[in-house]
């Protein structure tokens, strides 16, 4: 797969976003997102001690030392890696990046290095060395597709979070990811996007009133439901944004008529800790362990977003109770397994416009959920075309990471990280593009409209609401009055 | 001359075999101890192993990897290795030294397959460092070491190849076989301490990226009182 580098002027526009310099001369770090206020002074000094105390309670340490021994410096990552391939800046090949943090490492936490540096007189890590770092690590939108390919079994994504963790550590993180984080942790909303609760109800409840309208049957969004089969856990700016994909789960959910509930106390999938701060991950991931305990749920089932069903289906058990802790599934496997039974049925039909699927790297390139919305895909969408690469080897939306959420680096997102997927787009001639997930369809979106593809970007359960069918007994013969249209329900 | 060559033959081979032995099993010790260690530490213990074995061994027999990215890099690198595997251990020249002691039965290489396979590491080898500076990646990502490694691992071919196949004099035929054997001896006492502990590592490396993926619980906390972080908001 060979693609076009981008141009001089197309490298201008994406690294002209919206600096900030009032925040860049008081911090003296020249990143092109905007970070928390932070203490500038004895920057390397208070880098190592954050490393250091990661090492101490982390497994990273095993990582490092078997990776330094390993490195081969083949530069197969660079063929893999869509931001190198886009750009061409020999600065962006994912074995250069891991370096900059393996050779900290080298120089600082292993015999070998401290004697090499006293004896040559290496000064060490360097203010220069972290700025590099923190401009760096953000270039990234640890999509992992490097790690695929790596003969000496590398994972450059692995060492990305970890230095995206230390930086953390000392105050150099995205402002987007930090305040949303905040606010998830110890805001008055408790959720990323600062939804009040009667803000969510009074979206559910406008939204079954326009399914009634749309489809004649009550679908209902239970909530705080105890006992429930499933606690639902979306990316919480579905809510916002996405209400097709949630009307599509709640219509599915409607037809099995399995039990599930969204809980009020606690609603949110995002989980931004997996792409900054370990610390983050844990404390959010335990959030959703108590929700589901509070509402005696059987089962966490996340929405359609990849990072929020990697982190809860991986760190779940790491931070809940290991081999104890709530089983976690993502609802296309939901999906999946009721529509393989016979229990949900869609009619062929109904979308019959050119459809492709794009893989979240957070659920495909484990291998985890490939070939399960493709199968329900292709049983009711008669023009489904594939995209290559694909599977466990696709090439990442470009907003992945969390580069996504951070709103002043669009440009770069659409003109570098997401370039290849672009191309990849553009060559598919689809009108609906799949993206089962939250980040990837925010960043899809951005990326079709600013390069210009007529592409409709929706979820797999926007495309399943449209084509469900519903037994006649579930049909309500008569709507009741105050549900008539959407606009009285507001 | 004589007694420098049966030195290096003898005290000497056996010390850096010895030190080069002692040295990989010492990494590999370690090595599997703190992989050991992070998985009795992690909170989630699901390691896909049957996956990550998979994987382990599509890479050390990476003929489906080959054309998928760098194809012609990448034949010339599996070469490179089958001789550098290969050669050493199997060359009649260097069984009959421990077979002669030990009586162990070994295979041996036939005398085309030993000429063809060494020309094969060279010309590989060759090939790969031309390959390193003239490819802009690699060029851009390489260390000292990388350059050089592959010459220091092809003197003794050269070496070899020229006293076994190219008629020298007795004299020139003795100074190689010193460099060949010194060349051995050095990159044996060498190995553990650079990238070429590769060679024992190799097979570890999923297996370290499957569990390095799993995290020790509580951490947070942890991390927090050493960092003196307790109770700082978000």
């Amino acid at each position: 797969m060979r693609t076009k580098r981008i141009t001089p002027e197309e490298r201008e526009r994406a690294f002209k976003s919206l600096r900030k310099p009032d925040v860049e001369e008081k911090q003296r770090l020249h990143v092109r997102y905007h970070v928390e206020d932070f203490d500038v002074n004895d920057r390397p000094r208070r880098f190592l001690e954050a490393f250091a105390a990661i090492l101490k309670h982390s497994n990273y340490r095993m990582a490092l030392e078997h990776f330094i021994r390993m490195s081969a410096k083949c530069s197969r990552c660079a063929v893999s890696c869509q931001v190198y391939q886009a750009t061409g800046d020999l600065k962006d090949i994912p074995c250069y990046r891991s370096e900059l943090l393996l050779s900290v490492y080298r120089r600082h936490f292993t015999y070998g290095g401290m004697l090499k540096g006293r004896l040559l007189g290496d000064p060490g890590l360097t203010d220069e060395k972290i700025q590099e770092m923190a401009e760096s690590f953000w270039n990234c939108t640890a999509c992992r597709r490097c790690s695929i390919d790596c003969p000496s079994g590398i994972d450059h994504g692995l060492i990305t979070h970890l230095g995206r963790y230390i930086l953390s550590e000392i105050g150099i993180a995205p402002r987007a990811l930090v305040v949303s984080t905040r606010e998830q942790l110890e805001g008055a909303t408790g959720n990323t996007s600062a939804i009040p609760v009667p803000a969510l109800t009074d979206t559910l409840e406008f939204l079954e009133e326009d399914m009634l309208e749309e489809k004649q049957v009550e679908i209902k969004f239970p909530i705080d439901v105890e006992g429930s089969e499933y606690v639902f856990f979306p990316a919480v700016s579905d809510f916002l944004m996405e209400a097709e994909t949630l009307m599509g789960i709640a219509a599915v959910f409607t037809a099995t008529g399995d039990s599930w509930t969204t809980g009020t106390g606690y609603f949110d999938g995002i989980n931004y800790g997996l792409f900054y701060s370990d610390r983050m991950l844990e404390r959010i991931v335990k959030k959703i362990d108590a929700e589901t305990r509070r509402l005696k749920g059987k089962k966490v089932l996340i929405g359609e977003c990849g990072h929020a069903s990697r982190s809860a289906k991986y760190f779940l058990p790491t931070y809940c109770g290991g081999k104890d802790a709530y089983p976690v599934i993502n609802i296309m496997e939901y999906t999946y397994e009721v529509f393989k039974n016979g229990r949900l049925k869609l009619d062929p039909n109904i979308v019959t416009e050119k459809v492709a699927y794009h893989d979240p790297c957070n659920i495909a390139r484990q291998g985890w959920i490939i070939d399960k919305p493709r199968e329900i895909l292709k049983a009711f969408c008669k023009n489904y075309v594939e995209m290559t690469p694909s599977g466990s080897n696709n090439i990442c939306c470009g907003g992945g990471g969390g580069t996504v959420s951070i709103d002043e680096i669009r440009p770069y997102r659409t003109t570098i990280g997401g370039k290849l997927k672009a191309d990849q787009i553009r060559r598919s001639g689809c009108h609906y593009l799949v993206a089962p997930c939250a980040n990837c369809k925010k960043q899809l979106r951005e990326l079709v409209e600013d390069q210009k593809i007529p592409v409709e970007v929706v979820g797999l359960h926007d495309l399943i609401y449209k084509a469900i069918i519903f037994d006649d007994s579930l049909k309500v013969k008569k709507i009741p009055a105050e549900a008539g249209t959407g606009e009285e329900g507001k | 001359m004589e007694h420098l060559l049966e030195f290096a033959r003898g005290p000497l081979f056996r010390l850096s075999f010895a030190l080069m032995v002692l040295g990989l099993l010492r990494i590999l010790a370690l090595d599997l101890f703190e992989l050991y260690r992070a998985y009795r530490q992690a909170g989630d213990k699901t390691v896909p192993w049957g996956k990550t074995t998979l994987k382990a061994l599509e890479w050390l027999v990476p003929i489906r990897k080959v054309f998928v990215n760098r194809p012609v890099y990448s034949v010339f690198s599996i070469l490179f290795h089958i001789g550098l595997l290969l050669v050493p251990i199997f060359l009649y020249a260097h069984v009959k030294l421990w077979q002669d002691d030990l009586g162990l039965p070994w295979l041996t290489l036939s005398y085309k397959w030993a000429y063809g396979l060494t020309l094969l590491t060279i010309i590989t080898g060759l090939a790969l460092i031309v390959g390193r500076i003239a490819n802009r990646t690699s060029s851009f990502l390489s260390r000292k070491q990388d350059y050089l490694w592959p010459i220091a691992l092809l003197i003794p071919f050269v070496t070899g190849f020229i006293c076994a196949h190219l008629g020298v004099g007795p004299k020139a035929y003795q100074a190689l076989m010193l460099i060949h054997i010194l060349a051995g001896e050095l990159i044996f006492v060498l190995m553990p301490f650079t990238k070429i502990a590769h060679c024992v590592l190799m097979p570890l490396s999923q297996y370290v990226a499957a569990v390095a993926w799993k995290f020790p619980p509580d951490t947070d906390d942890k991390v927090c009182t050493t960092l003196n972080k307790k109770g700082e908001p978000v």
